[in-house]
């Protein structure tokens, strides 16, 4: 039963559960997914839950379903090229001496595709389905063998599976395609082209688990074209709550009215004094919001050992303060602004940075660790800016505390800025900090 | 039995296939469709264009930075209440002193359901096969997609106040339809409950069919023009990228000129201001001379 697919996915940082499969199967049972393609779409909508995810999703797909296996950065059709499963395919599809002889390779790869994703009907015969599982054993080896199935002629049967429990299906599909060694045609076992067993493409079997679809081959041509789906960008699942705990002693100042309720005990109070006649007595409530700015270097190989610590901060403010959280992002240094995207291509001038309201807690994040030259006059008035604007602004530094007096420019920055250490201490120290100085006055 | 087929789009409004295959799988699962996607390419006309064309109760709940639960499901009239409780003691004083008792306009202290009043949430689950739109959930405040976790994965609502419970089935669900622009991220346990779909800015061929579809009349060399200007505009990176419905507005305008007249203010780059909305962004654009190739 797909047993081992929410595993793979989650492998790929992706949410995929027991609830995942229980929702894969309705989806099945009401014929959303009868093909691979199907199958693609259906899982995209279940698990992905933002347009970064669909990088990974993609990767998962095709490592699970076709062995086809997208190294980072890889597109797939490159994948695709390099898999065993394509050049199995390929081999068995054209009887060639030359590559010259082939279609492009581009068209290769659509039509591949296309093949995966789709399934050709020649329906005439119906093949009891309950049958060939019996005398079928999913746990037959596949002999190494170098032959290959011969193509069946003309499919004049098909095989109904629709009495089969869908879990005992997706049972056997799972355990078939971890004996499956090599590419078949024909035959009633092994997932491929051209047969009556249930778990194939191209086959013939009702209500079995198909795989390729309706528009699936346009579907796969998307996928490569989208630069959405790459490059591909993992979410991380956090398990240690300390860094939210620690985040949970900043206390907000600023109050926001949200809402209109009845005030009870005003309310009786004067109606006891009015005889017992209860008018009713409204009052606004009050709400605490947080603001907060986030300012990260995401640049430079001096941030990649602590980019794991970065993320993880990153993704708890992400939750916690999802409401007020605006996200800049710069590398070693800020220039005359910072970038508000993480490939640092759409620049915000620092004159829009000091626009927000002063009461703003500002965190940057960085190792303030640059060659002195970097750290120019002009970027180190840029901070001092910052910090005169918002007064409850601190630098959270993923280096261990012990290396700082090192830093050149870390201790010059540290001057500006009070710096902490990234750690879930440090934060609890950095958001004393920012309390404490909520009351004072500005400037 | 809720209408399950494919619905791919109507006269008006052209439903990319993968959104429609989402929507699809929605309605059959009976859980809510989550759209994100850039501003202005039609998430919340999917739903109002359906409920449209099939002809179905639609119910919508603008979402604000001041939502609550209460306002989508159901609120319950505690002044209203009080009111009409200290008016029958007041009547009571009224009918001894021989007078008329005052009216509680039909409702009864009683029967708590009177003081329940029902918001789109509640309405929808009450109206088999309904329509629901939760437009820009992600203004909400940050508890409110939490507090809809409940409702939606057990298709029920539970007003407190009253006790009454407002259920519906898997076949009855209305078909739910969340829009986010992410301006924040929502709950993974939200978004766990909803079917995911990011619609991806249209494609020049796409945009064609849709421009199409609402200016079926438009002169097919302005269009055309038109669209090529429009993704030059969109390669450029300006604060802010034109999107599908400034491309339908501009051209609503321009189309009621004559078409010579129509490609001298394109050439000119005149009457921009339907297109591009910040001041930097135009200044920018009348200045540059050579647009990037699409």
């Amino acid at each position: 039963m797909f047993e081992s697919l929410p595993d793979t996915f989650r492998k790929h940082g992706l949410q995929a559960d027991v609830r995942t499969l229980m929702l894969l199967r309705t989806c099945m049972e009401k014929e959303l997914a009868r093909t691979l393609g199907d199958m693609f779409f259906v899982l995209k909508g279940l698990v992905t839950t933002s347009p970064k995810e669909y990088g990974p999703f993609t990767k998962a797909f095709y490592e699970y379903f076709l062995s086809i296996d997208i190294k980072s950065g890889e597109q797939l059709d490159q994948a695709v090229i390099r898999s065993a499963t394509f050049q199995n395919w390929k081999d068995k599809k054209w009887d060639y001496e030359d590559e010259a002889e082939l279609p492009d390779v581009r068209e290769q790869v659509d039509m591949f595709l296309n093949e995966v994703h789709t399934t050709s009907y020649d329906i005439q015969k119906f093949l009891s389905g309950e049958d060939i599982l019996k005398d079928d054993d999913p746990k037959m080896k596949d002999e190494d063998s170098n032959e290959v199935d011969p193509m069946p002629e003309k499919l004049d049967r098909m095989a109904d599976y629709r009495d089969v429990p869908l879990e005992e299906l997706l049972r056997r599909m799972e355990e078939v395609a971890k004996q499956q060694k090599r590419n078949h045609r024909g035959g009633q076992h092994w997932i491929g082209q051209g047969g009556v067993s249930p778990y194939g493409n191209q086959g013939a079997a009702a209500g079995g688990v198909r795989v390729g679809g309706s528009g699936g081959g346009k579907m796969a041509r998307r996928v490569i074209g989208d630069k959405n789906y790459y490059p591909v960008d993992r979410k991380r699942i956090l398990k240690d709550d300390t860094i939210d705990i620690a985040l949970a002693s900043l206390k907000g100042i600023e109050e926001e009215s949200t809402d209109i309720v009845l005030d009870i005990p005003k309310t009786i109070k004067e109606g006891v004094k009015q005889g017992g006649l209860f008018l009713p007595i409204e009052k606004e409530k009050k709400e605490q919001k947080i603001q907060v700015i986030l300012l990260i270097d995401n640049g430079g190989w001096s941030m990649t050992p602590y980019i794991q610590a970065v993320t993880k901060l990153f993704s708890k403010m992400k939750r916690r303060f999802a409401h007020d959280l605006k996200t800049y992002y710069y590398h070693n240094t800020i220039y005359g602004g910072a970038y508000t995207d993480e490939q640092r291509f759409k620049f915000i001038s620092i004159e829009k940075l000091l626009n927000f309201d002063k009461k703003h807690c500002v965190f940057v994040i960085g190792d303030a660790d640059m060659a002195p030259y970097e750290l120019s006059e002009s970027s180190l008035a840029d901070w001092r800016r910052l910090k005169n604007r918002y007064q409850k602004m601190v630098w959270m530094n993923p280096m261990r505390e012990s290396l700082w007096r090192t830093g050149i420019t870390l201790n010059i920055l540290r001057q500006t800025v009070p710096m902490f250490m990234l750690s879930p201490e440090g934060i609890e120290k950095a958001v004393a900090h920012i309390n404490g100085r909520g009351d004072e006055t500005v400037m | 039995m809720a209408i399950q087929q494919i619905w791919t789009g109507s006269e008006q409004y052209l439903c990319d296939p993968e959104l429609a295959q989402a929507f699809h799988m929605a309605r059959v699962l009976g859980m809510p469709l989550l759209i994100e996607g850039e501003p202005g390419t039609g998430k919340t006309e999917l739903p109002i264009q359906f409920a449209q064309s099939m002809d179905l109760p639609m119910f919508t709940y603008p979402v604000g930075s001041k939502s609550t639960v209460d306002q989508f499901v159901a609120k319950f009239d505690h002044v209203k209440y009080l009111r009409d409780s200290q008016t029958e003691i007041l009547n009571a004083q009224r009918t001894e002193k021989g007078l008329d008792p005052l009216s509680l306009g039909g409702r009864s202290t009683e029967n708590l359901d009177d003081y329940v009043m029902l918001g789109p949430g509640a309405q929808s689950f009450s109206h088999a096969n309904s329509v629901l739109l939760i437009d820009e959930i992600d203004k909400a405040p940050r508890e409110f997609p939490n507090d809809l976790l409940f409702a939606l994965s057990h298709r029920k609502f539970f007003l407190p106040e009253s006790g009454r419970i407002i259920e519906t089935n898997e076949t009855d669900m209305p078909a739910i339809v969340i829009t986010s622009n992410r301006e924040q991220e929502l709950p993974t346990a939200f978004k766990g409950r909803c079917i995911y779909h990011y619609i991806s800015f249209p494609e020049p061929d796409m945009m064609k069919q849709i421009l199409a579809k609402h200016y079926p009349e438009a002169n097919e060399e302005l269009v055309g023009r038109c669209m090529e200007l429009f993704y030059q505009l969109r390669k450029l990176g300006l604060e802010r990228a034109p999107s599908t419905r400034e491309l339908l507005q501009w051209l609503s305008y321009l189309q009621h000129l004559d078409i010579e007249e129509a490609m001298e203010k394109i050439d000119k780059k005149e009457g921009m201001g339907a297109l591009v909305k910040t001041q930097a962004d135009l200044k920018r654009i009348t200045q540059l001379k050579n647009l990037p190739h699409v």
